[in-house]
């Protein structure tokens, strides 16, 4: 059993610098579960505290249902790969993969065996007697996983493994992760990233973390799920803004009126439009905000009986596939609509833009998700 | 008008790199000039006999190559004195590495209550004159029964040491990324497992620093030779000169003959492992 569970777990630094508050969690066994967020949402200690490399403030950390809270490090059955890869640069490529295996007095042949078997795996048999210094990058970070799995942990704990890539090969490896995780499929993984198409494409769950006043306000986790409920149900407005590129648009609403059926909004710009949600006992004329995300917007004529939106191109960035164009939203802020690349928008021009209502996502004035008619509540 | 300032920024900047290009080789002259005369002047006169330099200007060439200064120093107590200054170098400066390395490794990386008074104290160590503990060391060594044996040097060499061998590898190791101890820890190593396995071995450079800036320092040590040793068997080196220094007469050319010999094995030293020290020195000091 490698289930992880987190029970009320704080951190603070020093009397009152607090990074992390309240966070529950329970990570299945064999779960790849990522841990997202903006910079100084306290991802990375919260991992830490996982690994054992930081201490826990306050609550219960448990690896396969035994209390870890006080167990250290070298004893919790942990492998961690480190952003800057952390290899001992005295030491060859065999060697920091054997490392960890000699200071378990683990028999030497056994340590050959599971070191080579490692390295077949990732392609770095050619390698084993350089130094890290003589390697890639690339081939750095598949010593460093290479050394995470020749321990057979029951757990992978993966800081921004693949920050220090470039783009083309932080593919390659995001692909390889995943797969290594299938491979040893025994083990959990948990995986820190700020890159949301990382944490979209590897998590079987991802852990959203707000920072700053929110964090104290209503604790560091913003919103835990598979990565399709955080996309397409986001319990509040944080992650609806923070997954999805270009981010959501927002715009200013009233409540006009409630039905069974749902809501009817009135925009600032004067149009009305009716969406499947409830009110949740929120009063008519209440502010709320309508979210729509750019790729759940399509062009259509200006006489269309469809939800629309009607409002001067401000630019249009075209990249052959789809194009973006930037609308007047109606206060500051700019409406970005995600089209086909054969819709030719002009700037300056006014464009009707489509939505379906059930494509779109109601705030309240605290920035809590409406619950959508027909789905179970969701809550912060 | 663009163009006159351009010209005028450019004469000044040519102006500039002329007056580098000129000063800095007179500089650098003067300095080999400073450090490499007192050395020729030294072996020049180790050449000559003790009449000749009597008669002959100071900085004359000797009249033929004698080597009989060389003899007689080294038929005389020289090997004994080598043996006793290598056996309390090599024996200080193993004390100075293990002792100063642990200090520093705790210093950078544990988190204990003292730590920055503690490394304060210790580096303010530094600037403590060693002739003003003479007296009470010299006293202490009687006491403990350490006067005139091989072991009496070890301990003020060791101690007066470590303040500025604990400050290099102190900076030394808080350059080690975090990362590598925190690895270190959860492959299994315990805090001196850290040490001994991860930061002893990436501590190399800091280490030779360490064990050849002493080195320099020790080979030439006088005073506490001096005051601490009697009896020529436990007299180390420096003290060589005075088998040649009577009280109304000093055989100048043997005495140098002495130097020159003494400072060969760290011209040596310093010849290969010139590029550590600096590196050692500058460790830090700019983004690696």
């Amino acid at each position: 059993m490698t289930s992880i569970s987190l029970r009320n777990i704080q951190k603070t630094f020093g009397k009152d610098t607090q990074v992390i508050k309240d966070v529950n969690l329970d990570i299945a066994d064999g779960e790849f579960c990522v841990f997202l967020g903006p910079s100084g949402c306290g991802k990375s200690t919260l991992l830490r505290m996982v690994a054992g490399i930081e201490d826990v403030t306050a609550g219960e950390l448990r690896i396969g249902n035994v209390r870890m809270n006080e167990v250290p490090a070298a004893k919790r059955q942990v492998a961690m790969v480190f952003q800057s890869y952390a290899l001992y640069p005295h030491m060859s490529v065999y060697e920091n993969m054997a490392f960890g295996l000699r200071q378990a007095k683990v028999d030497k042949a056994e340590i050959d065996l599971r070191v080579r078997e490692a390295a077949q795996i990732l392609q770095l048999d050619p390698l084993l007697e350089r130094m890290p210094r003589a390697l890639s990058g690339g081939q750095r970070q598949r010593v460093a996983i290479g050394r995470a799995i020749v321990r057979s942990p029951n757990v992978f704990l993966f800081d921004e493994p693949l920050s220090n890539l470039d783009a083309a090969l932080r593919v390659h490896m995001r692909a390889e992760i995943s797969r290594l995780h299938k491979k040893f499929n025994h083990a959990s993984a948990i995986y820190v990233t700020h890159d949301q198409t990382e944490a979209m494409a590897m998590a079987d769950k991802i852990v959203l973390l707000r920072a700053g006043t929110d964090m104290s306000k209503y604790g560091s986790v913003a919103q835990i799920g598979t990565p399709m409920d955080l996309y397409h149900r986001p319990s509040n407005r944080f992650v609806a803004e923070f997954l999805g590129s270009p981010r959501m648009n927002f715009l200013a609403a009233s409540i006009e009126g409630s039905k069974e059926s749902g809501l009817t909004l009135r925009l600032m710009s004067g149009e009305t439009l009716n969406v499947p949600f409830l009110d949740r006992g929120i009063k008519t004329g209440t502010t709320v905000t309508l979210g729509i995300r750019p790729e759940h917007m399509y062009p259509v004529s200006a006489n269309t009986p469809d939800c629309r939106l009607t409002r001067p191109v401000r630019q249009v960035e075209r990249f052959g596939e789809y194009s973006y164009v930037y609308l007047n939203g109606d206060s500051s802020d700019t409406l970005i609509a995600k089209v086909s690349g054969d819709c030719y928008a002009n700037s300056s021009e006014a464009m009707s833009l489509g939505f379906d209502p059930q494509n779109c996502h109601v705030f309240d004035e605290e920035g809590l998700a409406l619950p959508r008619i027909g789905a179970a509540n969701s809550s912060r | 008008m663009s163009s006159t300032i351009t010209s005028g920024s450019s004469t000044a900047a040519s102006g500039r790199s002329l007056l580098v290009r000129v000063l800095i080789p007179v500089l650098g002259l003067f300095w080999l000039a400073v450090t490499t005369l007192p050395f020729i002047f030294v072996t020049m006169t180790s050449l000559k006999s003790q009449q000749e330099t009597f008669v002959t200007s100071g900085w004359s060439l000797p009249q033929s190559l004698n080597f009989e200064n060389y003899l007689a120093v080294l038929n005389g107590g020289f090997w004994t004195y080598l043996r006793n200054s290598v056996f309390v170098l090599v024996l200080s400066i193993v004390l100075i590495i293990v002792i100063s390395s642990m200090a520093a490794y705790a210093f950078a990386r544990l988190r204990f209550r003292l730590n920055k008074p503690l490394f304060g104290l210790i580096v303010a160590g530094m600037i403590v004159p060693i002739h003003i503990t003479l007296i009470p060391i010299y006293l202490l060594t009687r006491n403990i029964g350490l006067y005139d044996t091989p072991f009496a040097l070890i301990g003020p060499y060791v101690a007066t040491a470590l303040p500025v061998s604990i400050f290099i590898l102190t900076e030394f190791m808080r350059q080690i990324p975090k990362e590598l101890e925190e690895a270190a820890k959860l492959d299994g190593c315990g805090t001196f497992g850290v040490f001994w396995k991860v930061f002893l071995p990436l501590s190399g450079p800091g280490l030779s620093t360490v064990a050849i800036y002493n080195g320099i320092g020790l080979w030439n040590e006088f005073i506490f030779a001096y005051v601490l040793t009697s009896t020529p068997a436990y007299r180390t080196l420096p003290l060589a000169i005075w088998d040649f220094q009577g009280q109304y007469a000093s055989n100048i050319p043997a005495i140098l003959t002495v130097v020159t010999l003494t400072s060969l094995p760290l011209i040596v030293a310093y010849a290969f492992g010139q590029e550590r020290i600096v590196k050692g020195m500058m460790a830090g000091a700019l983004k690696g």
